[in-house]
């Protein structure tokens, strides 16, 4: 499963519409959704999901570009955070005459600042040791946050207030969807920049210093540079998409910097795909919406993002964004038709099987928290009752049975996914 | 007389108290063809690594073009005009057989570190990179991962990449191993054809190979050159007979 961001380069030279296209379209999207979904906690999550596809664009920057594998990059995203509630203050305090929109540039700054401190000993090496450097920054400066308390705030961190600043068009952001529109315009800008950036000579040689950096030192190329460039830029775009959060929250606390933050973004990366310039993307839209979505309805949301990671990787190491991406050699050859039914035979016995598994650990794990005499529960809008055997049978039975149907249709299914990405398998 | 091309004096190396490269004095002369040979063990890949700054040296002088680059880190030998290929293929697998050699030759173009053109917008490129692979004779491979190319194919677009840059001095690391009679042929064609009008120095087993490509010949026997000079005087040196030659030649000719 080779890489899109650098197969695609195969076109003559100059912008063509079919290149525009993904751009325009996503640009009508982020405009239309807050027509769809109106209520201000949707637009407060698709903020949030905004916010992030910036951070994971940039984490990948790194992970799937230049192939370095960070477990600090919250701290540049923290850091530019930090940074852009300070001026916020001190907007309101001075009165100093700067518009809102401006403001995610001053994060990015200071994400990049971070970043080439960081970066000018880090990125000498790639591997374990730039991993190993990562983590111990990323615990460095969170350990900061308590210590440097006129910057990060302490243990309850610090808050500003957006709209103090100058009035942007007499626009003071003082509703969720004027900042929506504001982060929409910083997404598009961010995305296409980093897109961008992937195209450029330096962009190109992240991708083979990744791949073989002994080879791209034995062609003129310092790794190192290489390597910091990237690093740097990376940098940038996380502050920016601090500089978001810092609006979209007002508020920054000491995990904004932290290790799970960090792993997380690592997570959306990787389950969205990291060898795809749009992997990230989904990464972030998937990972936003089971952390908001499906946190209402259980607690155990974790459990399964958990799950679903543990999948991605043993399975589908391209992401998310590979298992859209397989499918198209089926459909340039004509035979997606042939997928449908195997897939109904496969995915739908498979998909009520994580279900009735997931039932049965909910049932589980009510029947041990809940308070001392509560049996009922509500499962799949269904009243249930813990202590008869029924719903435990039932949820167990219905799991294996199902998981034993898509056992059984897998291999099918395997076989004819082999003759739709074959040649004459139309014909044959 | 102008400056060699590649010129050492004295270079050692050690690892730990094992002394593999004892004291090598070489002298080669731009425009030539030469080949080290010398049995298992003697040190060959090790001078090349040590000329290329992939290893550092325990002492002695390596000069390009009359410039010392003891102690440079290959990339800047690489941009001084020195380029080499490896004894294991070592191409960029996941990257198209295209953008391999595109990589190749953007610091040449002058492209360094930068960050606002678009490789894809300069058609000098785009051509160079096209008129290489015509060369090298993958132009129908063109969009294929590298990692995917048959042996002889990686083998031949490693010496591409080895060559777009525009080097003057090209160093082989046995660029025919583990080839078939054909793919062989077909290889040292290539390097004819590439390396005309520049410096070769290679490393090679196949003794057709060598006294096919080969205006001189250095024979180095435990990290020591033994003996250098024309393909016919080398091989009737007793001294190289002796140590490793003959029953090579005797099987081939």
């Amino acid at each position: 499963m080779s890489d899109s961001t650098q197969n695609s380069t195969v076109r003559p030279t100059g912008v063509s519409f079919s290149m525009v296209l993904p751009w325009l379209i996503a640009g009508a999207f982020l405009l239309v959704m807050p027509f769809v979904f109106t209520s201000n906690s949707a637009i407060t999550i698709m903020n949030q999901m905004a916010i992030t596809i910036i951070f994971a664009l940039s984490y990948n920057m790194l992970l799937g570009q230049a192939g370095m594998l960070s477990f600090g990059h919250a701290v540049y995203m923290g850091v530019g955070g930090f940074m852009c509630v300070h001026i916020m203050n001190y907007v309101e305090d001075y009165s100093i005459p700067l518009p809102l929109p401006l403001l995610p540039l001053f994060g990015g700054l200071f994400g990049l600042g971070l970043a080439t401190i960081i970066g000018s000993f880090s990125t000498r090496r790639a591997g374990t040791v730039f991993a190993m450097i990562s983590l111990g920054i990323g615990e460095l400066i969170a350990a900061c946050s308590i210590i440097i308390v006129a910057f990060f705030g302490g243990e309850e961190g610090i808050s500003g207030d957006r709209t103090m600043s100058l009035p942007f068009f007499g626009n003071e952001f003082l509703q969720q969807i004027d900042v929506y529109y504001l982060i929409s315009f910083w997404v598009m800008l961010s995305a296409l920049l980093m897109y961008l950036f992937s195209r450029t000579p330096i962009g190109r040689m992240a991708n083979a210093v990744r791949d073989n950096p002994e080879r791209a030192e034995f062609l003129g190329y310092s790794a190192r540079w290489v390597r910091y460039y990237s690093f740097c830029a990376a940098g940038f775009f996380a502050g920016i998409a601090g500089g978001l959060f810092a609006i979209s929250y007002e508020f920054l606390t000491a995990e904004n910097l932290g290790l799970l933050l960090s792993g997380e973004i690592l997570l959306i990366t990787f389950m969205g795909g990291v060898g795809f310039f749009f992997g990230p993307i989904i990464g972030a839209i998937v990972f936003t919406l089971l952390q908001t979505v499906l946190s209402l309805q259980t607690e155990l949301w974790q459990l399964y993002v958990g799950g679903l990671f543990v999948a991605t990787v043993m399975f589908f190491p391209g992401g998310l964004a590979g298992v859209l991406m397989m499918h198209v050699p089926a459909f340039r050859l004509g035979n997606a038709k042939m997928l449908i039914v195997p897939y109904i035979k496969t995915l739908i016995p498979a998909a009520i099987g994580i279900l009735a598994a997931s039932g049965f650990v909910e049932i589980m794990f009510y029947s041990r928290h809940a308070p001392v005499g509560e049996a009922e529960m509500v499962l799949f809008w269904t009243d249930i009752d813990t202590s008869s055997m029924i719903p435990w049978s039932v949820t167990i039975g219905l799991a294996l049975i199902c998981f034993w149907i898509t056992k059984r249709n897998a291999p099918d299914l395997v076989e004819t996914w082999h003759r739709a990405n074959a040649i004459d398998g139309g014909d044959a | 007389m102008t400056a060699a091309a590649l010129e050492l004096n004295g270079l050692r190396k050690s690892f730990g108290k094992t002394e593999i490269i004892r004291g090598v004095d070489l002298s080669i002369a731009p425009g030539e063809r030469h080949a080290i040979i010398g049995p298992n063990g003697a040190g060959k890949s090790t001078l090349f690594n040590l000329i290329t700054g992939r290893f550092p040296t325990s002492g002695g002088k390596i000069s390009l073009h009359g410039h010392d680059i003891v102690g440079k880190a290959p990339f800047e030998i690489n941009r001084m005009g020195l380029s080499r290929s490896f004894q294991i293929t070592n191409i960029f697998p996941k990257m198209s057989v295209f953008e391999n050699v595109r990589c190749s030759l953007l610091w040449s173009k002058g492209y360094k570190y930068s960050f606002w053109t678009m490789v894809s917008k300069s058609q000098e490129l785009t051509d160079a990179a096209d008129a290489i692979l015509e060369q090298i004779n993958l132009t129908a491979r063109r969009e294929l991962p590298a990692g995917v190319l048959s042996y002889a194919e990686q083998r031949a677009l490693e010496i591409g990449i080895t060559m777009a840059g525009g080097a003057d001095v090209i160093m082989l690391d046995e660029p025919t191993a583990g080839m078939s009679h054909s793919e062989t042929d077909y290889i040292v064609d290539l390097i004819r054809k590439v390396t005309e009008n520049k410096t070769l120095i290679m490393v090679e087993h196949d003794m057709g190979v060598v006294f096919g490509l080969a205006d001189y010949i250095s024979v180095l026997v435990y990290g020591e050159i033994i003996a250098t000079g024309r393909p016919e005087e080398v091989r009737a040196d007793p001294k190289v007979q002796e140590a490793y030659l003959g029953a090579a030649l005797e099987e081939d000719h």
